[in-house]
């Protein structure tokens, strides 16, 4: 540059990045791509997204609360937009923010990442209008998903196996005790607006139906707004399976396999890992193969979800979550796919970037969900950490926004990082897991990590002999025996 | 530019002296060459000025940005306004309360709604900022004088973002 003090190296920069010219990456297939994208999320899935944007070469833009101004995917954005106060619905839930933070920038698409507006049909709609792609469903999707009758409805009408139950919402104790009676005790009364676990009752016998109902309908109420309720077979220790799909919306729509989610506390996930123990190659093909032709009827477009519980053999549909889940590693660690990628890369109207017959499982993956949280009390705790050392190594792989230094922020949820482990066969990656969790080390807060530690040592968990109850009762002997 | 740069003191990762004079510099060129990002190195120390980003960083040689301390500081756009390392701090800031496009007029052509040394009362609109073809008047928080305008016409500004201060 003229006119400068020589022994000055001076960096110009152009902010214009256009994927089409990254070499190795098929983005040419799309038929365009986005200039600049907007992720409306935070923490650990904020980075993830950030990490698939810079590998295409399209600039990012990271809004963020006060609280998250130090955030490592803030850091790492070409551009940060604060959009409000730490409480979720004054940022991440603020969708004028959102929308007015997209018009300043110039992004021409949103990344809702999980949680937050990710299923939120009224954000994806708003955003249309505005010209901004929404990277996910359609909003028709989303609420068709959403209402967990009409799913169970939709799941069936598609020709996926469902748990029995009413076909509706139940309208009097009567008809509740008729529909019992077909399906057999006991059953388990479910909110409508529910999901996530939430909004459940067992019922075994008849006479405790009706106080079960009326306090469902409640509990509903309060909790969604609505006390729609429904009943549903209660499988006794079932396990939880789900099923990975990618559509394109344009009726071509591919399995990605299954991962087994039934290590679970008060409904939350901690332990996920694919394949899961309990199913064999046939049956993976056999249900895989069913979803995937589900969602090409539906033209699903985008990442989703078929969550099933399994028993004695049988799939029972429970929901379809219509977004990118927290546990989408695992997948992408058995079959070498990159989820998020894939999701913009459709987003982008592009195709699917390969068929059924090229999607291969290999090895065993598992993850972990650490959080800042008591090991016992599971009270949470948030709080800077001093001292940060992530394990490494082949086969080892860290999802987390979190540095030494960084402070865990109290309004959000607790979860420290993911570790996810992959190896050759089931055994190899359960002694890489337990390697890697005697590595990582976490000061200054309180996790979740003991109990990692204890699980990766326990026979049932060797074993792969487990069902959704198991963590809860491992944790209250655990309790017991002090 | 200063050939000798700036004493800096390095306890780790905390207080760094800040050339103001380099970025002044630097600011002028992006203005003038319609740059969105310049970045400069010499005797080991980097300087960083970019539009639109989280905020200029001065990274002593050696260390990762990753993991610098809160060296930032927030830009309110294209240009850095001297003192303006200040006013996030200033009791008598006012920082935007939402995101948008700030305009000092009602309308393109009008007559700014204050300048600097205009007499306000509490209620009174500073300014305006336009989110999705809606206008916000945003108004003091308190009566007063505005000593310091921190936004050019039609910057987009974040929540938080320093705009005037007003004592």
């Amino acid at each position: 540059m003229p006119g400068l003090v020589p022994g000055i190296h001076v960096f110009l920069v152009e902010q214009v990045v256009d994927g089409r010219d990254k070499p190795g990456h098929d983005v040419s297939r799309a038929h365009v791509m986005f200039d600049k994208i907007l992720i409306a999320n935070r923490g650990e899935i904020a980075l993830r997204v950030l990490r698939a944007c810079k590998e295409l070469g399209i600039p990012v833009v990271a809004v963020h609360s006060t609280a998250d101004a130090d955030a490592m995917h803030v850091r790492l954005a070409d551009e940060s937009v604060c959009i409000g106060p730490p409480p979720a619905k004054d940022s991440y839930l603020n969708i004028p923010a959102l929308l007015a933070a997209c018009e300043i920038t110039g992004a021409d698409a949103v990344h809702p990442g999980y949680g937050f507006l990710s299923e939120n049909a009224r954000f994806a709609e708003i955003l249309r209008e505005h010209n901004v792609q929404f990277i996910g469903p359609t909003a028709e999707h989303i609420r068709l998903m959403g209402d967990k009758i009409e799913a169970k409805r939709t799941a069936a009408r598609l020709g996926l196996p469902v748990v029995p139950g009413s076909d509706a919402a139940i309208e009097s104790e009567e008809q509740a005790l008729k529909v019992a009676e077909e399906i057999g005790f006991p059953v388990l009364v479910k909110a409508a607006a529910g999901g996530g676990g939430r909004g459940m009752k067992v019922v075994r016998t008849g006479d405790d139906l009706s106080g079960a109902l009326s306090a469902a309908r409640a509990e509903a109420q309060a909790a969604f707004g609505d006390g729609a309720v429904y009943l549903e077979k209660y499988l006794s220790e079932p396990r939880h399976i789900e099923i990975q799909v990618l559509g394109d919306g344009k009726g071509g729509a591919i399995h990605l396999g299954e991962r087994d989610c039934s290590l679970q506390r008060r409904h939350q996930k901690i332990w996920e890992e694919g394949p899961s123990p309990a199913v064999n190659a046939e049956e993976r093909d056999l249900i895989g193969e069913r979803v995937a032709a589900a969602m090409r009827e539906l033209k699903y477009l985008g990442v989703g979800t078929v969550e099933f519980l399994y028993e004695d053999g049988e799939f029972y549909f429970i929901e379809m979550n219509t977004r990118i889940q927290v546990e989408h590693p695992v997948t992408e660690m058995i079959t070498d796919i990159d989820l998020i990628l894939e999701q913009i890369r459709v987003a982008a109207g592009g195709e699917l970037g390969m068929t059924q017959r090229d999607v291969k499982f290999h090895g065993h993956a598992i993850e972990c969900r650490i959080n800042a949280e008591n090991p016992s009390t599971f009270r949470p705790s948030p709080g800077r950490i001093h001292q940060y050392h992530p394990p490494g190594g082949l086969g080892v792989r860290i999802d987390s926004a979190v540095y030494q230094g960084y402070a865990i922020p109290p309004y959000y949820d607790s979860l420290v990082g993911k570790l996810i482990v992959h190896g050759k066969s089931r055994t190899e990656c359960l002694m890489r897991l337990k390697r890697a969790l005697d590595e990582l080390v976490v000061e200054g807060i309180e996790t979740t990590l003991p109990l990692f530690r204890a699980l990766v040592r326990e026979q049932a968990i060797i074993d792969g002999d487990y069902h959704i109850h198991w963590l809860e009762r491992f944790l209250s002997r655990a309790t017991e025996d002090g | 530019m200063a050939a000798d740069g700036p004493e800096h003191q390095r306890t780790p990762g905390r207080r760094i002296a800040i050339d103001q004079d380099a970025i002044r510099e630097l600011t002028a060129l992006l203005d003038e060459l319609g740059l969105t990002e310049i970045e400069v190195e010499q005797d080991g120390q980097r300087v960083r000025v970019a539009r639109h980003a989280a905020g200029v960083a001065v990274l002593p040689a050696g260390e990762r940005a990753a993991v610098a301390a809160a060296a930032t500081v927030a830009i309110a756009g294209p240009s850095v306004v001297a003192g303006m390392i200040d006013a996030a701090a200033h009791p008598g800031l006012v920082p935007s309360p939402m995101v948008g496009t700030a305009f000092r007029a009602p309308e393109p052509g009008a007559k700014p709604f204050v300048d600097v040394g205009s007499a306000v009362a509490a209620g009174d609109t500073l300014l305006i900022v336009e989110a999705m073809k809606t206008l916000n008047q945003i108004p003091s928080p308190r009566a007063g004088t505005v000593t310091q305008i921190l936004f050019e016409d039609g910057q987009p500004v974040e929540y938080g973002e320093p705009l005037m201060i007003v004592e």
